[in-house]
């Protein structure tokens, strides 16, 4: 993409200059929408119980679970309601799914004086073969056991299984499905290449300085400043840059001014201080000269639950002077020139990891797009709002691309549906921890990773 | 994979050999002695940087015509002008910086202020002509923030300007010995978010530029009106107040700042007689007005305040 652009001038820049330098226009966005307001939280109230989360998810997803139901068993099959299942008859139930885990983390056991127990420590995953698996719906649940991989599932995903209850009150599974890729959106990218550049986990704050260069790199690369006048020509198609989260990095999060005596901590600054203040400064770097959709993540200073509110323009006092800087949703969606952008900072993705027996970052965000659904864990073990009126994290339309940030590695895959979608997903890695970033092309959703490195104290290559 | 890559020079062709097509070659950075890590090279380009932020595209190829600053926060509340996209206006070759743009209708803004500001903004234009130092191109980085020290941005509607004022306010004094090019942004800059063109179109080409930059700022700014803030101090419901606290503001920062009384006479030599006398007469008496008034009074704390958490570095306690 970029390479074969960009040779025929590679030794340019070595040489006397000759004239006038030419100057690249940025490639111009042809159609910007921002379609993240479901994600928006306007007025917040907590005073609801998250049950509802659950009875909208249901509804809202039951139309569609009925009808490929419908087409994956039969027109003829019975779809009937948990408590109007009768014992030995093959039928197709609508539910929740809920997995009980031993390992998972519950406050309320750790609060609990009878128990005594020490605070679990985090694990990588809570995964444990005795898990056991619950079909709920609105009134009641039911135990599932047979053709369903307990191991892999996760609570929260809405599901149709195909069986027959046993007279021991267990539902014996033959099948089960998934309400699959969403419907298509229609196509309308650009003709010619216009890239879209997702970076993740700058990770700035933190102690080592090592990234620093390699985002220094990045900057320079997407403003032009770095590279031969191919090069710069093929950086000015750049024409957004995504930064899907964890732009501070984990150790800015230090809770020692909760323990420590005012007194000790009164004239200490917070870590995030430092780095929202570097922060600026490369966001402002980037903003005048490329568009820039900054999302937040896991350790930056927006609230916890999902969907994250944007950051807010004062932490960022030069940089949103520009308009070409938005602040953005953690779910975020937009419609880029006519390609529909649909990711997150990775916090849903990594959850799943935790409670599922799935490890490749790809496989997992593949199956969040067939589950039909954002987060299946959230509330459950992933923080949410306590929504109730709809639950914005139902998938309703496929996006062309799909991306998650903060994942160990760089991945990426064109899915076809069935209906004739194609989906880019990609797994944005930790920039701070692998130097890497994504290049999109919206012509052809085909994806680069572009990697940026320097040299240390020792010399390997 | 598009790898980009600093090599030292021994090991640059054990790195080519590794890429299957190298797609740029160049000079890096040159050094005396043979560096052990590539921190140097990240520190001293952070420097530079650092030193001249608000031009850090000026020598980039890439000219991003949607990289506008947007104006201060009282222009969301004018009237949208005739929508007129800033992205289409490329620069058609012209070099890193501005060409001279085509006049364009002017927006409608609110008359009073205009006239006020804009009067004020010729006389300062006078001013500053002289002192502004000879750098041809303007970068794009005209911003209230980016002003520089605030002996002449009595107009510091910004309240993030002022903030980020207040931080450039320590760094702008050891800059000015270093940085001899450095280009004074014309506080007209500042002002001239409010001045109409009529004026503007008497000045040199440089104001004129800016003139038009922040009014594309206007025009990108009423279309993200949806974004300005209410977070600002600011009701947005009545016009005909709106105005009297932005005047109150000018007044406050007027006093607030360490400035010497510059700003105060020019205000009051205003010359032309806005259609709304009231609001002049409100700037000279700094005093608050009854209704208003302790609203404005409580404002102006929390405006100390807020700087005051900037200056103090992290007192947390300190609440306004």
């Amino acid at each position: 993409m970029f390479s074969e652009q960009a040779a025929p001038t590679a030794q340019g820049l070595l040489a006397p200059p000759a004239g006038e330098p030419p100057t690249f226009p940025r490639v111009a966005v042809g159609g910007y929408s921002d379609c993240s307001q479901p994600f928006q939280l306007g007025e917040r109230s907590f005073s609801r119980q998250y049950a509802h989360i659950y009875a909208v998810r249901l509804a809202g997803m039951r139309p569609r679970l009925e009808r490929r139901a419908r087409g994956r068993w039969g027109d003829d099959i019975a779809l009937r309601r948990l408590s109007e299942l009768q014992e030995g008859e093959k039928c197709c139930v609508v539910g929740t799914l809920f997995k009980a885990m031993q390992l998972q983390p519950s406050i309320l056991q750790e609060i609990s004086e009878e128990h005594n127990l020490v605070p679990q420590p985090p694990l990588p995953k809570y995964i444990q073969p005795c898990d056991e698996l619950m079909l709920e719906d609105e009134l009641q649940r039911i135990k599932l056991e047979g053709a369903i991989d307990v191991q892999r599932l996760v609570t929260g995903t809405i599901v149709a299984v195909l069986g027959c209850e046993q007279d021991d009150g267990r539902f014996l599974v033959e099948d089960h499905c998934f309400a699959d890729v969403p419907p298509p959106l229609p196509w309308s990218g650009p003709s010619s290449d216009r890239f879209v550049l997702l970076a993740s986990g700058l990770g700035l704050g933190s102690v080592s300085g090592e990234a620093l260069l390699s985002t220094q790199l990045l900057v320079d690369v997407v403003t032009g400043q770095l590279g031969a006048e191919g090069e710069q020509s093929c950086a000015a198609h750049i024409t957004r840059v995504i930064l899907a989260g964890n732009l501070l990095s984990q150790n800015t999060q230090s809770r020692d001014t909760i323990n420590k005596a005012k007194y000790l901590t009164k004239k200490t600054q917070a870590a995030s201080v430092e780095a929202v203040k570097m922060l600026d400064e490369i966001l402002l770097q980037l903003c005048t000269s490329v568009p820039v959709d900054v999302m937040p993540g896991e350790f930056d200073p927006t609230n916890y639950t999902l969907p994250q509110q944007p950051l807010h323009r004062c932490m960022l006092p030069l940089a949103s002077a520009y308009a070409t800087l938005r602040l953005v949703t953690n779910p975020y969606q937009a419609s880029l020139d006519g390609v529909r952008f649909l990711g997150t900072s990775g916090q849903n993705i990594s959850d799943i990891f935790k409670y599922s027996s799935m490890d490749d970052y790809l496989e997992i965000l593949e199956w969040t797009l067939l589950a039909g659904h954002i987060s299946p864990t959230a509330p459950d073990t992933l923080g949410c709002y306590p929504f109730y009126k709809s639950d914005p994290f139902i998938l309703t339309e496929c996006p062309h691309v799909y991306f998650c940030g903060n994942a160990p590695r760089f991945q990426s895959k064109l899915l076809q549906g069935k209906e004739g979608q194609r989906v880019l997903l990609v797994t944005v890695p930790d920039f701070s921890a692998t130097q890497t970033a994504c290049l999109v092309n919206l012509r052809d959703l085909s994806c680069q990773p572009i990697t940026f490195s320097s040299f240390g104290a020792d010399s390997e290559d | 994979c598009h790898k980009v890559a600093v090599v030292r020079e021994d090991k640059l062709e054990a790195m080519k050999s590794k890429l299957s097509t190298v797609a740029s070659v160049h000079v890096y950075s040159i050094q005396k002695a043979l560096l052990k890590d590539s921190s140097p090279l990240y520190n001293t380009d952070y420097d530079i940087v650092k030193a001249n932020l608000q031009h850090c595209s000026k020598f980039s190829a890439i000219h991003c015509a949607a990289a506008v600053p947007r104006t201060p926060p009282d222009a969301p509340r004018a009237p949208p002008p005739a929508p007129s996209p800033p992205r289409q206006r490329d620069p058609d070759g012209a070099v890193n910086g501005h060409g001279p743009r085509a006049a364009k209708p002017p927006p409608q803004q609110h008359k009073g202020i205009m006239g006020m500001f804009a009067a004020k903004a010729a006389a300062k234009a006078q001013d500053t002509a002289k002192e502004a130092k000879a750098e041809a191109k303007e970068a794009p980085g005209v911003s209230a923030a980016s002003s520089k020290p605030p002996t002449k941005n009595s107009i510091m509607n910004n309240f993030f300007g002022k903030a980020a004022m207040n931080k450039l306010k320590a760094n702008s004094v050891p800059e000015q010995p270093k940085e001899e090019k450095e280009v004074v942004k014309p506080s007209v800059a500042v002002a001239e978010p409010e001045s109409s063109p009529n004026t503007v179109t008497e000045k040199p080409g440089k104001k004129t530029e800016s003139v038009r930059i922040q009014q594309k700022d206007k025009k990108s700014k009423t279309k993200r009106a949806d974004r300005s803030d209410d977070e600002e101090e600011r009701d947005p419901d009545n016009v005909k107040k709106k105005r009297k606290r932005i005047k109150q503001l000018v007044s406050d920062s007027s006093d607030e700042e360490d400035v010497p009384p510059s700003p105060t006479p020019e205000e009051e030599r205003a010359p032309s007689p806005p259609p709304e006398p009231a609001l002049k007469t409100e700037l000279e008496p700094a005093s608050p007005e009854v209704s208003a008034g302790g609203r404005k009074r409580k404002r102006r704390r929390v405006l100390k305040s807020k700087m005051f958490i900037d200056e103090e570095e992290g007192c947390m306690g300190k609440t306004g």
